[in-house]
């Protein structure tokens, strides 16, 4: 008897009363998570990223702050006609020992080709990010309004099916040919329709969640539209746009090659590396390092745009956090 | 489904209506006109009212407006009252000069006055007098003369109208203005070349209005003719359906009979294509031996290929390669996932789609023509068959990787599906899984894009053609847009709005037939 009481007394040692908590039952405890704290944890996880992050780093600074110092003037040599189309070699040899400016030879009018790079390049990457810009964030607010009202669809469809018959490059082509092909007129050209494809897909894409059960739930419970919009259906759709960003970045420096080689390209008077590859292009067999040079330096900022933005749309998908 | 494709086609033709609307106001009303003179050294050589006159000569070629003369008006109502040699005579003189009055008497003169009465506010027409323009003591500065003329800007809605209505055209046996041809029809007879029948006409434009013949597509009409649009500076005004569609290349030259020679032993050889005789009022006295009748003009049989055919051959040889290697290679990297070909899938993947085209295309000539010595332009071609291979190589290549990305994306998307799961228990081979089943729900997204990318082959490739110096159509709206050649941008965008708007149409039929769950209407099944 002793025996068990001692035991019963023992146990009650072990044991403490608690006291039941109204508040921390209505809480569900989950390890603490972070969703764009995992996204960049996965993101970092992979070394490539961070390599390419430098590069791509290394040439923002080059081509946004090298020319603050230098300035690039494509006609400064152009009564010197001995110093045309140099390759690096001769142009070392001319210039009497290397130099930062003439180590990638000269273009055809005396033009230092490294100097012409550094400032298409930048013109380029200004020109795709003002471009993307404005065309993800009207295409997704127009997508998001669309897929989410029926009135507004229908109209929108009459448009969209009006505009998606004409081809996308004549239209852009007609567009410079009318307003012209500096810079603002060019982006113009790019943009003004161009918000239109990103929003069909993205009004397909809110169309599919907007159906869907829980969303159906929300609405029932009277969640107002600005908020299901915000919480229950963009969430849903950050890998979405980070793929179409990831796409859309470089294809706005490949069209402008491409629209510059067909003679629609940005004026003259803009650096750009369409222009410099087209001008290049006819002598590429004799002048090699002309081209080349603009080709590579393209290839390589869409390669890493294109890569870093496929990688973070991989991260941005929560399946990939565990 | 006839009531809904029924629906889908006119819906097209209002938004193909829309769309060459757009561009004409676009081309024809927004741009400021002055700039077809930009590099007109013509005009920088005139000056004055020279000038001016030369400009508005130059705006009703290129379209803008319609104007009268009034030396033209005058010298028609002399023709018409005096004969061919009206242009000496004082009248004539006195009247055309008399618009070089200093001030304005001109308005006098009788026939200045009957112009004016002809053409003033009349049909929209509005008379412009170009003053004289001359220096203080009186003498004409250079260019200076004086002009009248009576000018019609083109209302847009007109021209779209025009546009329409002329757009098809058929050939009738009153289209040829000739009192002394009597007999007007339209027959069966025997083609003498072919040896089968033709529709002949008599009184119409051309003599064989249908035909057969040993020629690509075999049977050949010469009836009905397109207008898509004329072009003002390049092609100096033909029409361009027939720019892009007629053979080009050296004379085709082999043994034939003259109509009328046909039964003797009497042969020539020569390339004339006897199929495409045009009737030809001015005929030569040593034709009519030849021939039967006024039908005397004809154009050559050629070795080359027209634009359109270059471009088309081209392309369609490179979208079955592209189809015939992308696909198995896609299904391969889905297959491998993460191995070692995936890996090698997916470098070439991201270099075709981020590497601008002209780059790989240049690299992909350069390589060619050093390992394996094809010729590098079209035209120095030795072998005519080796002329295509570099450039439906280049064209493929980067079709071959984004048809390697989709059907790769599409085939792993169903691979965790269930059926794939089921038939994996049935027992099934991998193999057998992979192609009968995965691939076969894989495609259907892919089967959308078949008839866009055939058809898509008539508008040609730009850059592979530039750089090949295949003379193909790819280039046809870029220079018709930079020797500002309206007609032609108008043409282009039709046709290239009319291919869009087919291959959308076309790849959705073929979508439902390929896919049955899928319904195009919303009458069965899934309609929401």
């Amino acid at each position: 008897m002793t025996n068990a009481a001692q035991a019963v007394s023992d146990k009650s040692d072990l044991f403490r009363f608690v006291e039941i908590d109204p508040n921390a039952s209505e809480k569900i405890i989950a390890p603490r998570y972070s969703y764009w704290k995992s996204v960049f944890r996965v993101f970092f996880r992979k070394k490539i990223n961070i390599f390419l992050l430098l590069c791509l780093a290394l040439i923002l600074i080059t081509s946004f702050v090298m020319p603050l110092f230098w300035e690039y003037d494509l006609m400064e040599n152009v009564m010197h006609p001995e110093t045309f189309n140099l390759s690096p070699a001769e142009a070392i040899k001319y210039y009497g020992g290397f130099s930062l400016k003439w180590m990638l030879g000269t273009g055809n009018f005396g033009n230092s080709i490294f100097y012409g790079i550094v400032a298409s390049a930048r013109t380029s990457l200004t020109l795709a990010t003002i471009c993307a810009a404005i065309n993800m964030l009207v295409g997704i607010v127009m997508g998001a309004v669309w897929g989410y009202s029926k009135k507004f669809d229908a109209v929108m469809l009459v448009i969209y099916n009006i505009i998606a018959n004409v081809p996308y490059i004549l239209l852009i082509i007609v567009l410079v040919y009318i307003i012209g092909s500096g810079f603002w007129s060019f982006v113009f050209a790019l943009t003004v329709t161009g918000w239109l494809g990103i929003a069909y897909f993205f009004r397909t894409q809110v169309m599919i969640i907007r159906d869907r059960e829980y969303s159906l739930a929300s609405r029932c419970l009277g969640t107002p539209i600005p908020r299901m919009i915000s919480k229950n259906i963009l969430p849903f759709l950050t890998s979405v746009i980070v793929t179409l960003l990831a796409t859309e970045l470089p294809s706005y420096i490949s069209m402008e090659v491409y629209l510059s080689y067909i003679g629609a390209g940005l004026s003259a008077e803009v650096p750009s590396l369409g222009r410099m590859i087209e001008e290049a292009q006819s002598a590429f067999l004799t002048f090699p390092w002309a081209f080349w040079a603009p080709v590579a330096i393209a290839s390589a900022i869409t390669v890493i745009l294109y890569v870093l933005g496929q990688n973070l749309a991989d991260a941005s998908d929560p399946r990939t956090h565990m | 489904m006839g009531k809904y494709l029924l629906k889908r086609i006119l819906f097209s033709i209002f938004s193909l209506l829309v769309v060459v609307m757009v561009v004409m106001l676009l081309v024809y009303t927004a741009i400021n006109r002055n700039v077809i003179f930009q590099t007109d050294d013509l005009w920088n050589k005139k000056a004055g009212n020279d000038q001016k006159y030369y400009e508005y000569m130059q705006f009703q070629k290129f379209g803008y407006l319609n104007f009268v003369n009034y030396t033209d008006f005058l010298g028609n109502k002399y023709r018409a009252q005096l004969g061919d040699g009206y242009d000496d005579s004082e009248a004539f003189l006195a009247d055309r000069n008399a618009i070089q009055s200093r001030d304005d008497s001109y308005k006098e003169n009788p026939s200045v006055k009957e112009f004016y009465e002809q053409y003033d506010g009349k049909d929209s027409y509005k008379v412009i007098r170009l003053e004289p323009d001359t220096y203080k003591s009186g003498k004409l500065k250079p260019g200076g003369g004086a002009y009248l003329i009576a000018v019609r800007e083109r209302n847009p809605l007109l021209r779209l109208f025009y546009y329409i209505r002329d757009f098809i055209s058929f050939e009738s046996t009153n289209d040829v203005e000739d009192p002394n041809l009597t007999e007007r029809y339209v027959r069966f007879e025997k083609d003498p070349y072919s040896g089968l029948f033709a529709v002949v006409g008599s009184g119409t434009t051309h003599k064989y209005l249908l035909y057969f013949d040993g020629r690509f597509p075999f049977i050949h009409q010469n009836w009905a003719h397109l207008n898509l649009g004329t072009s003002y500076t390049k092609y100096r005004g033909q029409e361009i359906s027939t720019v892009i569609t007629t053979p080009a290349g050296e004379l085709n030259v082999f043994r034939q009979q003259y109509p009328n020679l046909i039964g003797t032993d009497q042969y020539v050889e020569t390339a004339i294509d006897f199929h495409s005789l045009t009737y030809n009022p001015m005929t030569r006295e040593e034709d009519r031996e030849l021939f039967p009748d006024n039908y005397t003009s004809y154009s050559m049989h050629r070795t080359g290929l027209s634009m359109l055919e270059n471009s088309f051959v081209i392309g369609l040889v490179a979208t079955a390669l592209a189809y015939l290697i992308g696909l198995p290679l896609g299904i391969l990297m889905a297959r491998r996932k993460d191995k070692l070909a995936d890996k090698i899938g997916n470098f070439y993947i991201i270099f075709v789609i981020a590497v601008p085209s002209l780059a790989y295309i240049f690299m992909f000539a350069a390589f060619a023509t050093k390992t394996f010595g094809l010729p590098y332009k079209f035209a120095n071609a030795q072998t005519k068959f080796l002329a295509y291979v570099l450039p439906t190589i280049s064209l493929a290549l980067p079709w071959i990787g984004s048809l390697m990305k989709w059907m790769r994306r599409y085939m792993i998307d169903q691979m965790n599906s269930d059926y794939v799961k089921f038939a994996r228990a049935e027992g099934l081979s991998e193999r057998e899984i992979y192609r009968t089943h995965i691939s076969k729900n894989a495609m259907i997204p892919i089967v959308h894009g078949i008839p866009g990318s055939i058809l898509g082959c008539l508008t040609g490739a730009l850059i592979t053609e530039r750089v090949y110096g295949v003379p193909g159509v790819g280039a046809l709206l870029t220079t018709a847009i930079n020797s500002h050649d309206n007609g032609i941008i108008v043409a282009c965008t039709v046709f290239y709005t009319f291919l869009s708007i087919v291959s959308l149409i076309l790849g959705d039929l073929l979508l439902a037939k390929y896919d049955p769950r899928i319904s195009l209407s919303s009458e069965r099944g899934g309609g929401r």
